[in-house]
């Protein structure tokens, strides 16, 4: 049987992780794009979370939670920790599709868009976001199906309390340890499907956005 | 009226004195990587130079004086209202060619509906009215080209500013474009700057050219005074002058270097007393006969390339390495029965002789006594 806690805790998380990371996302690959000779360690700090394993840093982070409240919540083995610990993990998926897209804008459309009279805000919203829309839609979808399968840092920080922090790939985990093979296995396929709906609808938006 | 003065060292040495009143196509000319199209983004306003004044209309876009210590004005892009087009058109690839063109009309106080109007009538003015709903990459050059140019008029610019518009384009287009400058700058009455590394083809567009050498402007003047009367020999040999000889100048004597001839030039006491100096002659100040003067010079043929109905023939002075190159039709070239080896008879114009400092005028040894090395 499907556990829909975990299932509904799974898109909770990956929601609300979206929601805040593309336009933090959008704003760090911005700053990223016109640092100075701070960049390239912006840059390695931001992809920290690419090489370490997951294990070493949930477990920074569960020490680094151990006795942090947000509103008098704990952050440890609560919502509010995996949330926050998705959202480190997730940085250079969503952050790097977008910085790329952003270097990617000829210098001289900017300045095109400078000389034409628009303010800063307005050279962003008008022509830098809408060229690097692939990018953001690329970090959207990465950071979306990276949450729902991240597992590692997850249970560092959040344990497995169902409804708060058993995600879905924490009940696979769960139901192998207890021999629901069956379980798993369903839990499993879910996970498989919706990453790759996920993904092919990404690509078939980016191709028609390619193509037009 | 817009007034160039800019001065730095550093990061690459930019030194512009220039004026282009309203209705002046003025051409910044020079070999690449001169500082031509620097000079061009400074008045845009892209980048700023250490010290000078920008002005346009009276009112000032950039100041900065050395040694004051004061911040320097500097106004924005966007608070310069300059029309820039730029080489590679830079359009926005995500909007079709009238939402670029209304791009510059976005802090305008137009409406909704007049912004359309105003940026078809701009395309329509182009050319390209037509082609109004068109994405940039389904438009050719020329049609880039266009849209471009009408994006950087729609915002009624006081300066319109064209970095090697001519560069990219084929030879209909171009002069499809040269109609288009030349009634843009009857109707707009702005002053129009213009960078190219084409001569010729500032020379055919322009009022006035400056030659811009390694950041420095070298020459501001006519193009005719340009060929006529280059002020170096730096600017004779960037705008491609043929003849150009060395000589010793004495007292209304110029001796020409290499060889044992004596010119009769006239000076207006402008340059020291045995001077080394560089000199012209244009091509009207050179005579080919057949039989000797008191005034002609022996030389032979030595080279004919004929292209098309114009001949260019080159002659070796005897006794030296100096060559004297001379246009003429194939109908003179026929007359004359010129052929290789062929002796004539060369009379050099002293009225038409240009003579000029072989250094640029800032160079305090641009006069001296002693040949360069």
């Amino acid at each position: 049987m499907l556990d829909t806690d975990a299932i509904f805790l799974s898109l909770k998380l990956a929601l609300y992780t979206l929601a805040i990371m593309l336009p933090l996302g959008v704003w760090l690959a911005y700053r990223l794009v016109r640092m100075g000779p701070a960049k390239p360690w912006a840059e390695a700090l931001l992809a920290l979370p690419l090489v370490l394993p997951p294990t070493v840093l949930g477990y920074y982070l569960l020490v680094g939670f151990r006795d942090a409240t947000v509103f008098g919540y704990p952050l440890v083995f609560s919502f509010g920790g995996i949330l926050l610990a998705s959202l480190i993990v997730n940085l250079p998926f969503a952050v790097q599709p977008i910085q790329r897209a952003l270097e990617s804008i000829s210098p001289e459309i900017r300045e095109a868009a400078q000389v034409s009279g628009l303010s800063n805000w307005q050279i962003f919203r008008r022509i830098e976001l809408p060229l690097a829309w692939r990018g953001v839609t690329s970090a959207a979808v990465m950071t979306f199906a990276h949450t729902l399968g991240e597992f590692g840092v997850i249970l560092m920080v959040g344990g497995a309390i169902p409804g708060e922090t058993k995600t879905v790939s924490i009940a696979i985990y769960d139901k192998v340890q207890g021999f629901d093979i069956t379980g798993a296995g369903s839990l499993s396929l879910l996970l498989l499907a919706t990453s790759l709906i996920a993904i092919t609808l990404s690509y078939g938006v980016l191709g028609k956005r390619k193509s037009c | 009226m817009l007034k160039l003065r800019i001065h730095q060292t550093i990061p690459m040495p930019l030194q512009l004195n220039i004026e282009c009143a309203n209705g002046e196509l003025h051409a910044l000319v020079g070999p690449s990587g001169s500082g031509k199209t620097s000079a061009l983004r400074t008045i845009a306003g892209l980048r700023n130079p250490a010290y000078g004044q920008i002005e346009c209309n009276g009112e000032i876009w950039f100041s900065a004086d050395e040694g004051t210590g004061l911040k320097p004005l500097a106004l924005s892009p966007a608070q310069r209202s300059c029309g820039l087009l730029f080489q590679q058109y830079a359009l926005f690839p995500h909007l079709s060619a009238i939402d670029n063109v209304k791009i510059p009309l976005l802090n305008t106080q137009h409406t909704a509906s007049e912004k359309q109007i105003i940026a078809q009538n701009w395309l329509a003015r182009m050319g390209i009215g037509e082609l109004a709903q068109r994405m940039p990459n389904q438009l050719s050059g020329g049609q880039q080209q266009r849209v471009a140019l009408a994006r950087a008029l729609a915002r009624q610019p006081k300066v319109l500013l064209l970095d090697e518009p001519f560069s990219a384009i084929d030879t209909p287009t171009r002069q499809g474009l040269y109609k288009t400058l030349a009634e843009l700058r009857r109707d707009l009455h702005i002053p129009i700057v213009l960078v190219t590394h084409d001569l010729r083809e500032a020379g055919l567009l322009a009022d006035r050219i400056t030659v811009i050498d390694r950041g420095i402007g070298l020459q501001t003047a006519s193009p005719q005074n340009l060929f006529q009367k280059p002020r170096n020999s730096r600017v004779a040999e960037l705008v491609g002058i043929s003849n150009l000889f060395q000589g010793r100048f004495n007292q209304g004597k110029l001796h020409w270097q290499g060889t044992d001839i004596a010119l009769d030039v006239v000076d207006k006491n402008k340059i020291p007393a045995d001077s080394v100096v560089a000199w012209v002659i244009p091509q009207n100040g050179i005579s080919v006969s057949r039989t000797k003067t008191v005034l002609s010079h022996t030389a032979s043929v030595s080279e004919i390339s004929a292209i098309g109905q114009i001949a260019v023939i080159q002659f070796a002075i005897p006794a030296s390495d100096q060559t004297v190159i001379w246009e003429a039709s194939a109908a003179e070239v026929r007359r004359l029965e010129l052929a290789i080896g062929i002796q004539v008879e060369l009379e050099l114009d002293g009225k038409q002789i240009h003579i000029m400092p072989l250094r640029p005028i800032n160079d305090p040894r641009r006069f001296t006594t002693t040949a360069p090395n």
